[in-house]
C-alpha cells in the first residue's frame, strides 16, 4: 500500500500518524512545497517576538520522519492530481503514484484588491509562512521610519502586528469590521482587546479599509490611504485578512469543491481513495449546524486522524467540529468558543464583568452554545466540551459566570466515579477502548 | 476489595498501571491544612522539571461537601495534544502517556481551552501550562504515595477491569438504584 500525503503540516502529519498506527509497513510519502520540515505555523509571530526560536519552532522531534519511516519530499509543489491514473504531478514534471491520497494543503492568503499592493516587494507581504516571518524580520531592519500597516484585524492580522511591534515598529491595524477579532469577540471584549493593543504600541483603525498604497520609485510603500481619507505613513504593509482553501491544483481532478474540499463522514472526497482534511476542507459545523470551513489547529489534527484511520482500512466517522480559539494579547488571555454573538432571539446572553475579567455565555434554551472568556480562562476546556456536546446546563449559569466552571465536572464526574467506585486514568495503550475520546465528543 | 488477578509488579513492567480515583474518600486533607497529594506533586515536579516549571499537576476542587481530585485523565488522542500548536504536548508511545516538552511551550493556552476535565492550569508567572505526566517513570505516582485517605490508588489494568465489571453489576443490582431515585 502506498500512501501519499500532500501537506506537511498539522492535518497531513496527523493523518500520517494515524496511518502508522494501523499500518506499520505501508509506504508513506509526504509532499510539501515549503523547504522546511514541519514547523508551528501559528507561531511565526512568536518567532518574531523571540518566544520561539530556530530550535523550538519545529513541530515534531528531529528524528520523527526516519523513526516513522515517512518519505519526505520538500520544496516540491503539486500542480495537478490525476485521479484516474492515481498519481500526483509535481511542478518539475515528475509524478508520484498513490494507492491512497490525502490532501491537506491548508490555505493561501486572501488578498483583497488594493491598489499598489505587490507581494514581491521586500517591504510588503502576507503572513502565513515561515518565509513570510523571515521576510518581515529583514524588512523591519530596512525600515527607516519604523511604521507598519497591517490590513486585517482577525487572528492572522493581530499576530502579524504583534510580531512587527516586537521588531520595534509602530503598527496600525486596519480592520473593516467595527472591532478587532470581529467574528469571535463582541463589542465589550473587542474594546478591551483594542485598549490592550493601543497601550502596547499597536493602533487600531476599525471600520476602515486601505484603498491605496502610495509607493516610492523602487516600488516600496511610503504611505497608505484609508477609506475615510486619512493617510498613514507606512514602511511595511502586511495583508493578513485570512486564508482561502488552497485547492487550485485539484482542478480537473474530479474532486468536488465548493469553497473548500467537500468530504463525507469518513473524510473521503467525492473521488474514491482521495481523502482531505485541515484548512482546505469543508466539515460539519456542530454549532451552526451546517457545512463550514473552520481553520484551526485542533480540527486539522482531528480531521487528518480520521482520514488516516480510514485510509489504513479502519472505519471511522468524523462527527464534525466547532470553532474555538485562544490567544494572549500582551498578558490578556482570551478564549472564544462556539457561537459568541447570538444569531437569533431564542438565544440568551449572560455576562459577568469586573475590571479584570469578562465572561460571556450564550445559551440556546438550556443548551450552552458559545462563550467568551477574557482575563481568566481556567477551566475553559470544560466549557468547550460542554458546548461541543450540546449539554443542557442552564442551572450552572451563575456558577460559570462566577468562574466556578469546575463545579460542573465535580457534579457530573463525582456520580460517574462513584458508580464505578473509582475510575482509572493512567492507562495502557492497547487495552483501553480504541477511541476513548468519542465518549465525550 | 477485589481479588488480585495479576501481579502488580508484572503490570508495572508492562506499564499496565492505572491511577484510580475514589473521590468519595477524599476530604481535601482539610484538617492538615494542605492537600498531601498536591504538596507531593509540587515538590516532585520542581525536582524533575526545575523551578521554572514547578507547580502541582493535581488540584483538589471543592463543592459543598464534595471534594474532587482533579487530575489528567490521559486521554487517548488527547485534545490537549491536538490543540498544542508547537507540539509541546505529545503522546509518548513507550509510556502511553501524553507528556510535555516544556521548552516548546509558549503559553498560548490552546490546551487549557481544550482539556475537557479542566486538568491543565497555568504554572508560575511564566508562560507555561502544566500537565500531569503520570509519573510514568516512577513505580508509584507521587500523589498516590502521598494520599493516606485512599482516594487515589494505584492499580493494575486487569484488576481495574475486574473492579469495573464488579461495580457495573453493583450499579444494576446493588444499592446504587436507591441513590438514583433520591
Ligand atoms: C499567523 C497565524 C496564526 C494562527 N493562529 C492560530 C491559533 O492561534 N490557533 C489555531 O488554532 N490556529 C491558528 N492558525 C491557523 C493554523 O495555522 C491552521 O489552522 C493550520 O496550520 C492548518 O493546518 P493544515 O495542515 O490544514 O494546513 P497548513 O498548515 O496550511 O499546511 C499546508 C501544507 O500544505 C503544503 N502545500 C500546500 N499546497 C501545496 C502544493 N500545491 N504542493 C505541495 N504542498 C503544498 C504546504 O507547504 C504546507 O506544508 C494561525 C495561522 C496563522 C497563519
Ligand atoms: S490534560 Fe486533559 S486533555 Fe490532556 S490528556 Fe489530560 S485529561 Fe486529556
Ligand atoms: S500553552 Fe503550551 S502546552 Fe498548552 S497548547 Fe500552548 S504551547 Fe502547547
Ligand atoms: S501522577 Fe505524578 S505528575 Fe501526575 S499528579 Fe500525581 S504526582 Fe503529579
Amino acid at each position: 500500500m502506498k500512501y501519499v500525503i500532500i501537506g506537511n503540516s498539522y492535518a497531513g502529519l496527523s493523518c500520517a500518524d494515524a496511518i502508522r498506527r494501523f499500518d506499520k509497513s505501508g509506504e508513506v510519502v509526504i509532499i510539501s512545497d515549503e523547504n522546511y520540515r514541519a514547523y508551528a505555523r501559528p507561531l511565526i509571530s512568536y518567532y518574531l517576538e523571540g518566544k520561539t526560536t530556530d530550535e523550538t519552532i519545529w513541530y515534531k522531534e528531529d528524528d520523527y520522519y526516519e523513526k516513522n519511516n515517512f518519505d519526505l519530499m520538500l520544496g516540491k509543489k503539486v500542480v495537478s492530481v490525476d485521479t484516474n491514473a492515481k498519481r500526483v504531478v509535481l511542478e518539475d514534471g515528475a509524478a508520484v503514484n498513490y494507492d491512497k491520497l490525502f490532501v491537506g494543503p491548508g490555505g493561501t492568503p486572501f488578498i483583497p484588491p488594493t491598489e499598489g499592493f505587490n507581494p514581491d516587494s521586500p517591504m510588503m507581504g502576507t503572513f502565513t509562512r515561515f518565509d513570510d516571518a523571515k521576510k518581515m524580520e529583514k524588512a523591519a531592519k530596512m525600515s527607516k521610519r519604523k511604521e507598519a500597516i497591517v490590513v486585517g484585524g482577525g487572528l492572522i492580522g493581530l499576530k502579524a502586528s504583534e510580531g512587527l511591534r516586537a521588531l520595534g515598529l509602530h503598527t496600525t491595524i486596519v480592520e473593516l469590521l467595527p472591532r478587532v477579532l470581529g467574528l469571535a469577540l463582541d463589542e465589550v471584549s473587542g474594546n478591551i482587546t483594542s485598549k490592550k493593543l493601543n497601550e502596547n504600541g499597536i493602533d487600531t483603525a476599525t471600520g476602515e479599509t486601505v484603498v491605496k498604497i502610495n509607493l516610492d520609485e523602487s516600488g516600496n510603500p511610503v504611505s497608505v490611504l484609508l477609506k475615510s481619507g486619512k493617510e498613514l505613513p507606512a514602511d511595511i504593509v502586511v495583508v493578513g485578512v485570512g486564508v482561502r482553501p488552497n485547492v487550485g491544483f485539484l482542478e480537473g481532478s474530479g474532486v468536488k469543491i465548493d469553497r473548500g474540499i467537500i468530504v463525507d463522514k469518513t473524510m473521503m472526497t467525492s473521488v474514491k481513495d482521495v481523502y482531505a482534511g485541515g484548512d482546505a476542507t469543508v466539515i460539519y459545523d456542530v454549532i451552526n449546524k451546517r457545512p463550514n470551513i473552520i481553520a484551526i489547529v485542533p480540527l486539522a489534527c482531528e480531521e487528518g486522524r480520521v482520514a488516516g484511520t480510514n485510509m489504513a482500512g479502519v472505519y471511522r466517522e468524523y462527527p464534525g467540529g466547532m470553532g474555538l480559539n485562544s490567544v494572549e494579547i500582551y498578558g490578556l488571555p482570551i478564549v472564544t468558543i462556539g457561537l459568541t454573538n447570538p444569531s437569533n432571539e431564542t438565544q440568551n446572553v449572560y455576562v459577568f464583568q469586573d475590571d479584570k475579567i469578562y465572561r460571556k455565555l450564550v445559551y440556546d434554551g438550556e443548551v450552552l452554545v458559545g462563550a467568551i472568556l477574557l482575563g481568566d480562562i481556567s477551566g475553559s476546556g470544560i466549557l468547550s466540551a460542554i458546548i461541543r456536546q450540546g449539554l443542557k446546563c442552564l442551572k450552572y449559569k451563575d456558577e460559570f459566570l462566577n468562574g466556578n466552571i469546575y463545579s460542573f465536572v465535580i457534579d457530573n464526574e463525582f456520580e460517574i466515579y462513584n458508580i464505578n467506585e473509582g475510575y482509572a486514568i493512567r492507562g495502557d495503550f492497547e487495552d483501553l477502548p480504541e477511541f476513548s475520546r468519542t465518549n465525550w465528543r | 476489595m477485589s481479588k488480585k488477578l495479576t501481579n502488580l509488579e508484572e503490570d508495572l513492567k508492562k506499564n499496565q498501571i492505572e491511577i484510580m480515583l475514589y473521590p468519595s474518600k477524599c476530604d481535601g486533607c482539610e484538617s492538615e491544612g494542605f492537600a498531601a497529594c498536591v504538596k507531593a506533586c509540587e515538590s516532585h515536579m520542581a525536582q524533575k522539571y526545575g523551578s521554572k516549571y514547578a507547580g502541582a499537576r493535581i488540584n483538589i476542587k471543592k463543592k459543598e461537601n464534595k471534594f474532587f481530585p482533579l487530575i489528567c485523565h490521559n486521554c487517548d488522542e488527547a485534545p490537549c495534544a491536538d490543540a498544542c500548536m508547537p507540539g509541546a504536548r505529545y503522546k509518548d508511545l513507550e509510556s502511553g502517556w501524553t507528556v510535555t516538552n516544556y521548552k516548546k511551550c509558549v503559553g498560548c493556552w490552546m490546551c487549557v481551552m481544550s482539556c475537557p476535565f479542566g486538568a491543565i492550569e497555568r504554572i508560575g508567572k511564566g508562560h507555561f501550562a502544566s500537565k500531569c505526566d503520570g509519573c510514568s517513570d516512577e513505580d508509584t505516582p507521587k500523589c498516590v504515595e502521598a494520599c493516606k485517605k485512599g482516594a487515589l490508588k494505584r492499580i493494575g489494568i486487569k484488576n481495574y477491569s475486574y473492579e469495573r465489571r464488579l461495580s457495573v453489576a453493583k450499579k444494576i443490582y446493588g444499592p446504587y438504584i436507591k441513590s438514583i431515585s433520591k
